[in-house]
């Protein structure tokens, strides 16, 4: 057979002709528009925000970090040998930080406390308030960050008591270069100089502080291999080491984190985006059957059908892509404030081309791939339909979608994986996306199937809503996969928000301690006691002995693992991180439950014993008289594994992942910490007053404050995911009232003949209630386990929040959603049922 | 399902031919197929000397451009183009490089002059198939065809659609075949032939 001999249309004359079929407002195409829009609007927001706020921090980490390395260590000042091999690399920068109590008048506050020597900042510039520059406070200063000076309601000039010294406010904190590297802080920073903490007594032995040693190199050394360099030679120094490139890690996790989150939310709003212009597209195509045939009746050929109308899908997907990259750059601040004080950095506006033009290709990409077997089809539309009003559905040809389709996935799977930063996290996530298209497309081919061999119902109406189901040119398929995804982002949505919710509502304890009190000293424990019941004889105070250490090694003997050696810290793992608190017992903590093992007898004298918390000896995979060894204060020490706990985390008390024996760590200098309850109604003013005189080392940190401010950022967590899954649950929406519309279109023929025929208005609108019905109900229960099976991963999973979903609300969000279901399909037939069936006749 | 049996027709270049019939005889069936609208499920067909039987569906179309004029009953214009665009579109679609002045031209020539930015919308019946006539003859084809042209036009429309088609035809000399139930219309062909049941019943010279 001949093939087409002739040529295929040009590209120019091609955009002639489909300009000028293009109407000017894209009629036709605005699903296709929208779709797009939302979801490279939110790609190209998400990639900005976190684009900008990842460069942010690496470009600047020798500024945050304050160096070009950071040493950590607990509790001591490193070693003359240890100096010297640091001092070796650079210029070193010491300083030290610790929770203390400072005090004016009758005014007390519980503060961090920076100690920094002169080299302070070796990066960046330290400004105070009025603009000066500064380092280290002169001898008998201090610098405030205005939140301290507030509190004790003083100024420059004024006095303050810190331990047993007097200072004087030296000036208030504007710009502190290193902040974002300090981490949480449970009180207003006060910066003093290097030999404050020491002459005010707060570093007695035994007292918890951190001493932190900044490296400015000095020639371009490799900061990891300088890291692991000392750690060789230090390997018992329980040495925390960060470089500048993760300077700030709390806040590379939260991004890293909420990235991970973001992205899931763009691409999801990109895969439900795809099934709206797959729709979208499809009705477009199926409205222009005329004009296709038209086309080739005059002499197009099926070749300059799929440009022609490919240009028209393509200007339309550009416009809407563009749009949505305008819309993403300008959401950006939006975002950036939304989150606020979330972010490490703030970020205003960002145009970041690399991430635009991600967004944009994945958006073009997944138009690619929706838009091809519609387009495909309507390329084979034959010119005879003009001449026959209504041909059966055309078979599907899978040949010719190799291409477009399969290159387009391959494409789309590429800037995936090899883009980002989280390529598991994307793989997994988009094939989920494809099982779950594979789902609900066998389960919309599962209903049709059901109704075409379902009985057929004597009335009329019904029989004709079973046969909508399943007769040639159903949109079944499209309705279920549209459907589905809509309404599971409703339920998703939903369980996300109920689950927040519940946990901000957990997070404040009912049983929490008013006061946490560090660096009691161990012989004056009676004495603290006292005083609290003089000022509260009800009081409940529960003290324990704490120290600090890192987990070096654990394992059987003989055959230890060395943490220094793990490429990477198992999963679950996370108290491997850095020091922990570490602390000793006789008996079984308050709120712990053994769930193996034997605890120790008391006054037990034996080989040194641990007891470990059972979720980090699963994740290690500890056994029952395994050992493991800690660094405490430079020396190593180990003990063997006598037993397993489950620990209360909600309980907000002291909370240990490692309890040791008394006589395994007991020996090492430590003081004492407390927590305090206080009945109902007693002010705790006067109690601060008075330890803070009576201990004047120790420091007080108020419960209530730190968990208020955890609770405004788990509501700002909230917040933002909330605000990124509404994307998503849009771009649902969208596709939803989509297929409903492309649907009811195709219902248009029926409707009127049936009116014809002598149905009532009210018998059609019971015909379409009983159709969508049906759908609804089944699509409903998919999309109750779906939806909250994704609402889960992302809650449980990817936040690591309790899944608390309060389903009372999911279920009526659930019933909203099919409300509006069927309320648009229903009310968009009302013109329909309104029309004269002879004029909607003659336009047919 | 065959619908066109033993049929054995040739067309001379320049002729004017009716095709009558019954609804199902198969007239529009015969046009499709001589149109290279459809392909022939056996059997062989020339046209203008090109084997259309041994064609696809996109050499078909190819083979329409410039060579074949398809006028149809419900004119079937491009709603989304003016009357100028729909008359270009098919010269574009053969790469003819004045489409656009000869499209005014033609419009001018079916009396359509002031009308070329109207969109079919806005356009009488009556003018959306002038329209659709000069769309078929714009590239002066060989071969005409028009299905009932007149059907959804009233008769004094109608006769002067008939008037401008015939003038048309005589202008560029192609061949005519027109399926029509209306047996004046048939009277003013060179020739007629009946159809029934997707056979030719009758093949006559019209008086």
């Amino acid at each position: 057979m001949t093939r087409a001999a002739a040529t295929t249309l040009p590209w120019t004359a091609a955009w002639a002709i489909a300009r000028r079929d293009l109407n000017r407002r894209f009629r036709g195409l605005r699903l296709l528009l929208v779709c797009l829009f939302l979801g490279v609007g939110a790609l190209a927001a998400i990639g900005s925000l976190t684009g900008a706020i990842q460069s942010e921090l690496t470009g600047r980490g020798k500024e945050i970090l304050g160096g070009d390395l950071e040493i950590g260590l607990w509790q001591r000042a490193p070693t003359v040998q240890e100096l010297m091999v640091m001092n070796g690399y650079g210029i070193v920068s010491g300083g030290q930080r610790m929770q203390a109590t400072a005090s004016a008048g009758d005014m007390a506050a519980p503060i961090e406390l920076k100690a920094v020597d002169g080299n302070w900042p070796m990066f960046g510039t330290f400004t105070l308030k009025d603009g000066t520059r500064a380092g280290a406070p002169p001898a008998g200063k201090a610098w405030l960050a205005q939140g301290a000076a507030e509190r004790l309601g003083i100024g420059p000039g004024d006095s303050f008591q810190l331990g047993t010294l007097t200072l004087e406010v030296g000036g208030i904190i504007g710009e502190e270069p290193d902040r974002l590297s300090e981490g949480f802080a449970l009180g207003p920073t006060v910066i003093v100089a290097m030999d404050v903490p020491e002459r005010a007594g707060l570093v007695a032995p035994g007292a918890m502080y951190q001493g932190k040693y900044r490296i400015a190199f000095d020639r371009d050394y490799d900061a990891e291999a300088v890291s692991k360099k000392i750690e060789e030679l230090f390997p018992s120094a329980g040495f925390e080491f960060r470089t500048s490139d993760r300077a700030s890690p709390g806040a590379d996790r939260f991004v890293s984190r909420m990235g991970e989150f973001l992205v899931l939310v763009g691409l999801a709003a990109l895969v439900i985006a795809g099934i709206g212009i797959g729709g979208g597209v499809s009705s477009y195509l199926q409205a222009r059957r005329t004009s296709i045939a038209t086309l080739k009746i005059l002499g197009a050929t099926s070749r300059d059908i799929a440009r022609i109308y490919a240009l028209q899908l393509g200007a339309a997907a550009l416009a809407g892509a563009l749009a949505g990259l305008v819309a993403g750059v300008a959401l950006t601040p939006l975002l950036s404030w939304a989150l606020g004080s979330l972010l490490p950095v703030r970020t205003g506006l960002v145009i970041d081309p690399a991430a635009l033009a991600r967004a944009a290709g994945f958006g073009l990409l997944v138009a690619l791939i929706f838009a091809a077997p519609p387009l495909d089809k309507a390329r084979r539309f034959p010119a005879m339909a003009l001449m026959r009003e209504r041909v059966s559905p055309l078979a599907r040809q899978w040949r010719g979608l190799l291409l477009p389709v399969g290159g387009g996935l391959v494409a789309i799977a590429a800037l995936a994986l090899v883009g980002t930063p989280q390529p598991s996290l994307s793989a997994m996530f988009m094939g989920g996306a494809a099982a779950l298209l594979a789902v609900l497309a066998l389960l919309g081919w599962a209903i049709r199937r059901a109704a075409e061999r379902a009985p057929r119902p004597r009335n009329p109406l019904l029989r004709n809503a079973l046969a909508n189901l399943h007769r040639p040119g159903a949109q079944t398929g499209a309705l279920v996969t549209a459907l589905g995804f809509g309404l599971s982002a409703f339920v998703l949505l939903a369980g996300v928000q109920t689950s927040l919710d519940a946990n901000i509502q957990r997070s404040v304890p009912q049983m929490a301690p008013d006061y946490f009190v560090l660096d009691i000293p161990r012989g004056r424990i009676d004495e603290f006691e006292a005083l609290v019941r003089k000022e509260s004889p009800k009081a409940e105070i529960r003290a324990v002995p704490t120290l600090r250490g890192k987990i070096l090694a654990y394992g059987p003997k003989g055959h230890m693992i060395r943490v220094a050696d793990l490429k990477e810290i198992p999963e679950g793992a996370w108290p491997l991180r850095g020091e922990r608190g570490l602390t000793y017992s006789d008996s079984v903590p308050e709120g712990n439950s053994l769930t193996s093992g034997k605890w120790w007898p008391r006054d037990y004298a034996g080989e040194p014993l641990v007891s470990v918390d059972q979720e980090l000896a699963d994740a290690l995979d500890l056994k029952i008289g395994d050992y493991l060894s800690v660094g405490l204060l430079g020396v190593e020490r180990s003990a063997r594994i006598s037993s397993f706990r489950r620990i209360d985390w909600d309980s907000m008390g002291f909370n240990y992942v490692l309890v040791f024996s008394p006589n395994a760590i007991a020996d090492a200098p430590h003081n004492l910490a407390a927590t305090i309850d206080l009945p109902d109604g007693v002010p705790t003013g006067p109690l601060l007053r008075q330890m803070v005189r009576a201990f004047p080392s120790s420091s007080v940190i108020e419960v209530g404050q730190v968990l208020s401010e955890a609770r405004a950022i788990l509501g700002q967590v909230g917040a933002a995911i909330l605000a990124a899954a509404s994307v998503a649950v849009l771009a649902g929406l969208a596709v939803l009232l989509g297929a409903i519309a492309a649907a009811r279109a195709s219902r248009l023929y029926d409707n009127v003949i049936l009116r014809v025929l002598g149905a009532s208005r009210r018998q059609l609108l019971l015909l379409q209630l009983a159709e969508y019905g049906l759908l609804a109900l089944v699509l409903a229960g998919v999309a109750l386990v779906l939806g909250s099976a994704l609402a889960w991963l992302v809650i449980a999973q990817l936040f690591e929040f309790d899944w608390l979903p309060g389903w009372p609300r999911i279920l009526a969000v659930l019933g909203a959603g099919l409300a509006l279901v069927l309320g648009f399909a229903l009310g968009g037939s009302l013109p329909l049922l309104r029309a004269r069936p002879a004029q909607v006749l003659r336009e047919l | 399902m065959q619908i066109l049996k033993g049929i054995d027709l040739t067309v001379e270049a320049g002729q004017t031919v009716a095709l009558l019939g019954p609804s199902g005889s198969g007239k529009s069936s015969l046009m499709a197929v001589l149109s290279g609208l459809e392909r022939a499920g056996g059997g062989s067909l020339s046209v203008a000397g090109q084997d259309f039987a041994a064609m696809d569906e996109d050499a078909l179309a190819a083979a329409r451009r410039g060579r074949i004029g398809i006028v149809l009953q419900a004119f079937h214009l491009l709603p989304t183009m003016t009357a100028q665009e729909n008359v270009a579109t098919p010269m574009e679609l053969a790469g003819e490089g004045d489409a656009w002045p000869r499209a005014a031209a033609e419009l001018e020539a079916v009396g359509l002059g002031h009308r070329l930015t109207h969109y079919p919308a806005q356009l009488s019946g009556g003018e959306q198939q002038r329209v659709a006539i000069a769309r078929a003859t714009a590239s002066r084809p060989m071969l005409i065809f028009a299905d009932e042209p007149t059907g959804n036009l009233d008769g004094a429309t109608g006769k002067d659609i008939i008037e401008l088609l015939f003038a048309r035809r005589a202008e560029t000399g192609a061949t005519l075949v027109i399926i029509t139930h209306d047996p004046s219309l048939a009277e003013r062909c060179g020739r007629i032939v009946t159809l029934g049941d997707g056979r030719i019943v009758s093949d006559t010279a019209a008086q």
